[in-house]
């Protein structure tokens, strides 16, 4: 029997698999970004490395909050007299590394891979900066002054990379960036290659040409049109994956072999508070069967769509992947 | 290419510097403001929501045209207001409490204003309270627009949905709900009146109801 690893592995390179890889089995994370002060204030409040607030109580996430007295960019055209913490130079310090490192080298690399895991991603950084709606906008009328913000991020970036590398030494990284909605992305193709792709290949080379084995990339979004994209940056695995607004089944038989897909398990359909057993295994059978997981075995890793090995309600990640081998004992 | 034409060709490409110095001259020539807003402003946002429902334009597509068709319309109020004209109708918008989400709001309200209809955007984490305070303090606001993009916030619109009723202004507003996680039978659950997929069908569904209070 293989193990974890090796089986996602044959999984992705269309090798052998001996049985489905069971949503994130293969993986342990570490959080890698020590540099942000992670203190919440009194309200539940905390600010990031670029100057960013975010409210974090009582949300899933971290919200940034974009009213204009907290915004850091208010204005694309005069970025450069908004956004002047800019977090260079501060990655590369063993201590702050030390507790992570510690993580990375308890975990048993012969059965999981050391997942790194880095969020927010390229393009979320500049709308946590300038908040989404002028974000968008921007990219029309001030695509200039995004190019140059967008060579800062990647520079910063990859420094976060560098450090990453040295300190944790993955051999796997999730990277988050969400680049759509459940019906589009957020922009055309052709606006995404211009301001996006030059970035995330720099970046993802980086972590490939250092270590890393398995490159994730997380949006849990629709992303068809987008596939080639991430094939040409390097992604080994677009997890959040939704599965009828893409139309995973298709997606995997044309793309299978240059990328894999992990999702399909919606969780915004099944990670609810009255989730129930039954609720659960409606869900996972439904993706299962839409993906014709009773033959299949390579390119496709069934999945909650959430982008992190959590679930929102406690127990429904773990009922996930119990349907999930209940599922592939049922079809034997 | 006419007047209107050249109009509502500069809303479909976002160019709102061509707009501000089109509508003007629409007005110099003797355009009546009211037809200016429908063939020049609103004609061309009811194009670009179909085709963003249809998958051919994108968000900042959207979100440039709205933004040039807010510029003629502020250009126009002043006119519509001393020819008398009336918005089709007052809604007002807010993604629910606890929920920090306003891309899908902002869309959905700068489609619905595309519409002809005006709106007060209550902005993000918005209590039923508020939505209540809202449709009491404003008996011309018949339509209540909620949006959630989490499992964690949905129960918020009906919790909303309850307030209204429990405040006697269910009769007052039609209610519509979306956002990722929402779908026709949660709305049909609730007791919401309308769900709809995407801003430029809620930018439809708006000017059906809003008229539904006209006829």
């Amino acid at each position: 029997m293989l193990t974890k690893k090796q089986n996602l592995l044959e999984c992705i390179r269309g090798g052998n698999p001996d049985r489905i890889v069971n949503q994130w089995e293969a993986f342990s994370r570490v959080i890698a970004n020590p540099v942000c002060d992670r203190t919440l204030d009194a309200d539940g409040r905390m600010v990031d490395e670029w100057g960013v607030w975010f409210q974090v109580a009582g949300q899933p996430g971290r919200m940034p909050m974009h009213d204009m007295e907290h915004r850091v960019i208010k204005d694309f055209d005069e970025w450069q007299d908004y956004l002047t913490t800019i977090p260079k130079g501060c990655w590369d310090n063993a201590a702050i590394w030390e507790p992570l490192q510690a993580q990375a080298e308890a975990i048993d690399k012969n059965e999981q891979f050391v997942m790194a895991t880095v969020f927010p991603g390229m393009f979320e950084r500049l709308h946590d900066l300038g908040e989404i709606t002028d974000t968008l906008m921007a990219l029309y009328d001030s695509p200039d002054e995004v190019h140059e913000i967008m060579k800062i991020i990647t520079e910063v970036e990859l420094e976060q990379a560098e450090a990453i590398c040295k300190y944790l030494k993955p051999d796997a990284l999730l990277h988050h960036d969400d680049w759509g909605t459940a019906k589009s992305t957020f922009m055309k193709p052709e606006m995404f290659e211009e301001f996006f792709l030059d970035g995330y290949k720099q970046v993802y080379k980086y972590y490939k040409d250092h270590g890393v084995e398995v490159l994730i990339h997380h949006s849990d979004t629709y992303g068809a049109t987008l596939v080639p994209y991430m094939i040409e940056m390097g992604v080994d695995i677009w997890q959040g994956c939704l599965l009828r607004p893409n139309e995973l089944n298709k997606l995997v038989d044309q793309y299978g072999g240059q990328i894999s897909f992990m999702g399909g398990i919606d969780s915004d359909a099944i990670d609810k508070p009255d989730w129930t057993p039954e609720s659960v295994k409606a869900g996972v059978y439904d993706a299962m069967d839409y993906m014709g997981m009773a033959d299949r075995r390579k390119f496709y890793i069934p999945c909650l769509t959430q982008g992190l090995n959590i679930s929102t309600f406690p127990g429904v990640l773990e009922e996930v992947s119990k349907c999930i081998s209940e599922y592939e004992e049922e079809h034997k | 290419m006419s007047l209107l034409e050249d109009i509502s060709s500069a809303v479909l490409r976002g160019k709102r510097k061509e707009v501000k110095a089109l509508v003007p001259q629409a007005l110099e020539e003797g355009f009546e403001p009211q037809q200016i807003l429908n063939e020049g402003l609103i004609k061309p946002m009811g194009i670009i929501g179909d085709q963003f429902s249809a998958g051919e334009v994108f968000v900042p597509e959207m979100l440039v045209a709205a933004r040039a068709m807010s510029t003629g319309t502020d250009i126009l109020k002043p006119h519509l207001v001393e020819e008398g004209a009336e918005p089709l109708g007052k809604a007002c918008i807010g993604t629910v409490k606890g929920d920090m989400h306003d891309i899908g709001k902002n869309l959905v309200r700068m489609m619905i204003e595309g519409k002809g209809l005006e709106v007060e955007d209550l902005g993000v984490d918005v209590a039923p309270e508020q939505f209540v305070e809202y449709v009491k303090a404003n008996p011309d606001c018949h339509l209540v627009c909620m949006s959630a993009l989490l499992t964690t916030t949905m129960p918020e619109m009906a919790n909303t949905v309850k307030a209204i009723e429990e405040a006697g202004l269910r009769d007052q507003v039609k209610i519509m709900i979306g956002g990722a996680p929402v779908t026709p039978a949660y709305a049909e659950e609730i007791g919401a009146d309308s769900y709809t997929d995407d801003a430029g069908q809620a930018a439809n569904a708006a000017a059906e109801l809003a008229a539904s209070f006209k006829a």
